[in-house]
């Protein structure tokens, strides 16, 4: 755990004060490389539909999913496409999931005239009793219906199911399977005790400040200036900061220069430039002190479609003088100390949880590895941006760990697969709703969340 | 002693100055480590008790450790108050570290003074806020200068392009800040000393807040005028700047009356900024006028001769509009002015022809638009004021279409009008014809019939 060599110690500074105290120098940087190039876009052209994504990620999952029915189901089975099914014959198709909502958000039916409708407000969950599942392939649809959990399946997902079309030309599902994890990697973790902070949502720029004094004692922590000498020397064994998102505070996105009248909104400021610049300096305060990499969340000032690209180091003056920082893409992947890093700063598993029974952030977060892609709702619900030559989100290889950021409250598990592979999987939680970060120790991927508080007028633990 | 001088700071701090002295305020003040820090705050406390036990002293302190919450080994870090110590510590299964945070005279009800002490000091010691820390990162360096390339020189290259530089609007707004008082000193040096920025200033087809480098009394005329006008009386206006300008360039041709200009520039300098607030169009105007101005001081040859040509069919016309000249004294006195005029102007006149058709093309942002205007001019052989429609072409600079249709009116108007050759009295007449015809061209309101007296 993260201080527990810390405990002899503990006390030592309440005392007179002693020779030169010591100081600590942090553990280098070893092994670290950047694997996110996927996820990095260059010249970017928008006039591309929808459809080739679906087709590339078709196309692309295809020959996993075939292995994996035929390793399930049997070497003979029959793998058909949709327009080779015979009715009555029992096969496997493999294809896109498509669910058909009634209370998904449609923006054509929103502004259609002869239905008169008042824009929906925004749901927590848009499931319905009523919804449908369709799998498509490259040329043809068919609805599903059996052994398949229609409310807890999403957009977008690709996977095989097995049964036979009945006569009314749906098709009866008998089972089903996913993608599973991908191919493990070679682990080369460190040997001694190293750690990553993982904080995400620090939502500067909000109205309240009860978070800005947890704030500040986070940033204490890893820079060494908080705490007795035992965990100072611990803190020294951080090797790194990844900040998941959701740097501003959703306060910071508001439109006023839209809505209001421009002679009221002409010399006013927007609140994210206030919050730029306290993000810069905190940034500046770890930098000095440790590598820290910074990805754009939902309300930070980057694009909105993923992968959102890294914020401009124009914004950061400060903090950018120092190599010690990287702005990153989100989603980010990235090989620290022999241990591979992915995650996002949590819309994709907000939106699948719109639009699944699922509830827990964990397991949409587990079902997202199991399904072999990390967004299965971009483009249809989640923006995107339009590939078409390939699909950057499906998970060709397994990371070790796997966090999504932004989540209500922290977990982590350790998943181990059927053929060596071992994922940790943690959910980020927002910090300035819970003023909780999380530490992960690479050498045994094992996460300890880590909370500070200050204390109030009506503080009690 | 050494030892004791730090009590007696603290004792400062807290006592007299009344402050929230904070473990990380100290360090920074004092200059010590951050341990070092805390435990001179834990030494002073511990003295000041021994001392009196009733001392006005109250104290947080902060205490870290492991605690079991919700499932897993949480590592709890929390700042408490002194009376909360002993309850916190013996909720945590395991203690990492306890020591003082901060010392104050009075009771704090929550956390806020403590971050906004914490936050000022970091804030005025943002440079090495990590120096007395207990952790050092050798990978904590500067990135090399070059990764950081400076913003003005791409901006200042990117101007330089006419239709390149409207991408960076706002970039080279710093670039253009010095230029504007080298290009005023600019007037002095009589184009002896090439100004690339204030040319590239002006080569900006769009908005150049404050640009004033070339300004000069006609465009703080028209300014004035704006403020009472709309577009479109200011599309006559920029008929008007125009002429105005010629005389304007053959003054400052003369390094004498050149002294003369500058001074009129600074005020209309302070008038500009104050004009900012207009169309486009009038922006384009007055940097047109303006360009014409600074030409003589860069060495914009394609602006140069299409001004330059401009200014000669201008001047011709206006002298034989409002001061009653004869044909050919006309044509001869702008030579005449132009002749004691430097090299260069000669030599961009002969480029004059090639050069209009060009720089139109070459990524102007503005399109040419054939706008109806109606021209007054005095036509004083009979004594009244002419009212004249004619199509002009309006774009970023003047188009000839203008020369081509003046022309036709001024011919019979020439020989009418008094002969005036004194070419300083001829500057006169034009700054008096054209004034007035500027008034007259502008007049849709009665604003003309009060200058032309």
């Amino acid at each position: 755990m993260f201080s527990e060599q810390a405990a002899p110690l503990a006390q030592g500074l309440l005392a007179p004060p002693s020779a030169e105290p010591p100081t600590f120098p942090r553990v280098p940087v070893s092994g670290y490389s950047d694997c996110s190039q996927p996820f990095q876009l260059g010249e970017r052209g928008f006039s591309r539909q929808y459809a080739h994504i679906y087709a590339v990620r078709l196309a692309g999952m295809r020959p996993g999913l075939e292995r994996r029915a035929r390793s399930r189901w049997g070497n003979d089975i029959a793998l058909r496409k949709l327009s080779e099914l015979q009715a009555g014959e029992r096969c496997c198709v493999v294809g896109t999931l498509f669910k058909s909502m009634q209370l998904q958000p449609s923006i054509l039916q929103e502004i259609s005239e002869e239905h008169n409708l008042v824009p929906q407000p925004p749901l927590p969950k848009y499931i319905q009793p009523s919804d449908e599942l369709m799998l498509e392939d490259e040329l043809q649809r068919i609805k599903l219906e059996g052994a398949i959990d229609v409310q807890r399946l999403v957009t977008g997902t690709i996977l095989a199911v097995y049964g036979c079309e009945q006569d009314d030309g749906k098709f009866l599902v008998e089972d089903l399977c996913f993608a599973d994890l991908p191919p493990a990697l070679p682990w080369n973790g460190p040997s001694s005790d190293r750690f990553v902070l993982l904080a995400s949502g620090l939502g500067l720029g909000s109205v309240s400040g009860e978070a800005l004094l947890s704030t500040q004692l986070l940033v204490d922590v890893v820079t060494g200036q908080l705490g007795a000498e035992g965990e100072q020397s611990c803190a020294a064994h951080i090797t790194r900061v990844i900040l998941a998102g959701n740097l501003l505070s959703q306060n910071t996105q508001s439109r006023d220069t839209i809505n209001k009248a421009k002679y009221l909104t002409k010399k006013t400021q927007a609140a994210s430039v206030e919050a730029v610049k306290m993000l810069d300096e905190i940034l500046l305060q770890l930098c000095t002190s440790v590598p820290v990499d910074v990805m754009p969340g939902e309300f930070d000032p980057t694009n909105y479609t993923l992968p959102q690209q890294p914020l401009h180091r124009c914004m950061l003056p400060l903090a950018s003088a120092y190599a010690t920082l990287r702005l990153v893409t989100n989603p980010y992947q990235a090989s620290l100390d022999g241990v591979r890093f992915l995650g996002t700063s949590g819309q994709n598993i907000s939106d699948i949880f719109k639009y699944s029974s699922m509830d827990d952030y964990l397991e949409i977060l587990e079902w997202t590895l199991l399904a072999g892609h990390i967004s299965p709702t971009a483009p249809d619900t989640l923006g995107c941006y339009p590939f078409y030559k390939s699909d950057p989100f499906i998970l060709t290889e397994c990371p070790h760990v796997y966090f999504c950021g932004n989540a209500p409250h922290f977990q982590s598990k350790l998943l181990q697969g059927k053929e060596g592979q071992r994922v940790l999987l943690v959910t980020v939680p927002d910090f300035s709703a819970t003023q909780t970060a999380c530490l992960v120790n690479l050498r045994d991927l094992t996460c300890q969340p880590i909370t500070f508080s200050g204390f109030g007028a009506d503080s009690e633990d | 002693m050494a030892d004791e001088l730090y009590l007696e700071n603290i004792d400062e701090f807290v006592t007299d100055q009344n402050r929230v002295v904070t473990y990380k305020w100290l360090s920074f003040t004092l200059g010590v480590h951050v341990n070092q820090a805390k435990q001179m705050l834990y030494d002073y406390v511990e003295r000041k008790r021994k001392e009196n036990s009733g001392a006005q002293l109250h104290v947080t302190y902060l205490v870290a450790g492991n605690l079991l919450q919700n499932g897993h080994v949480c590592h709890k870090v929390a700042v408490v108050r002194e009376d909360k110590l002993e309850a916190v510590k013996s909720r945590l299964s395991s203690l990492a570290s306890v020591h003082v945070y901060s010392i104050q005279k009075a009771l704090l009800k929550d956390s806020s003074p403590l971050y906004n002490t914490d936050y000022d000091i970091v804030k005025t010691n943002l440079q090495h806020c990590s120096k007395f820390s207990a952790i050092r990162c050798a990978a904590a360096v500067a990135r090399p200068p070059p990764e950081a390339p400076p913003a003005p020189p791409p901006g200042a290259q990117g101007q330089r392009e006419p239709g390149a530089s409207t991408a960076n609007g706002h970039g080279p707004a710093a670039a253009r800040a010095p230029p504007q008082q080298r290009g005023i000193a600019g007037m002095f040096a009589a184009r002896a000393a090439p100004r690339d920025t204030p040319r590239d200033g002006r080569a900006e087809p769009r908005d150049a807040p404050g640009v004033s480098a070339a300004s000069s009394k006609p465009p703080t005329k028209n300014s004035i005028m704006n403020n009472f006008f709309g577009k479109a009386a200011m599309n006559k206006l920029k008929a008007n700047s125009v002429p105005e300008q010629p005389k304007e360039e053959k003054e400052a041709v003369k390094p004498s009356v050149a002294v003369a200009e500058p001074e009129s520039s600074p005020s209309s300098v302070a008038e500009k900024p104050g004009k900012k607030a207009e169309s486009a169009g009038i922006q384009q105007k007055d940097k047109k006028s303006k360009t014409k101005r600074a030409d003589r001081s860069d060495e914009e040859e394609e602006r140069d001769p299409e001004n330059v040509q401009k200014r000669r069919r201008r001047i011709k016309q206006l002298q034989s509009d409002s001061s009653d000249d004869e044909d050919v004294p006309p044509s001869p006195t702008p030579e005449e002015e132009r002749a004691p005029s430097p090299a260069p102007a000669p030599a961009p006149k002969a480029e004059l022809e090639p050069a209009p058709t060009e720089v139109p093309a070459a990524g102007r942002k503005r399109k040419r638009k054939r706008v109806l205007k109606s021209k007054m001019f005095i036509d004083e052989e009979e004594g009244c004021m002419v009212t004249e429609k004619v199509y002009e072409s309006e774009s970023c600079t003047d188009s000839e279409d203008e020369f081509c249709k003046p022309k036709a009116p001024a011919p019979h108007k020439q020989p009418l009008l008094p002969t005036r050759r004194d070419p300083k009295e001829e500057k006169k007449n034009l700054k008096k014809g054209a004034a007035p015809a500027n008034r007259a061209n502008k007049q849709v309101s009665i604003m003309g019939f009060f200058q032309k007296k």
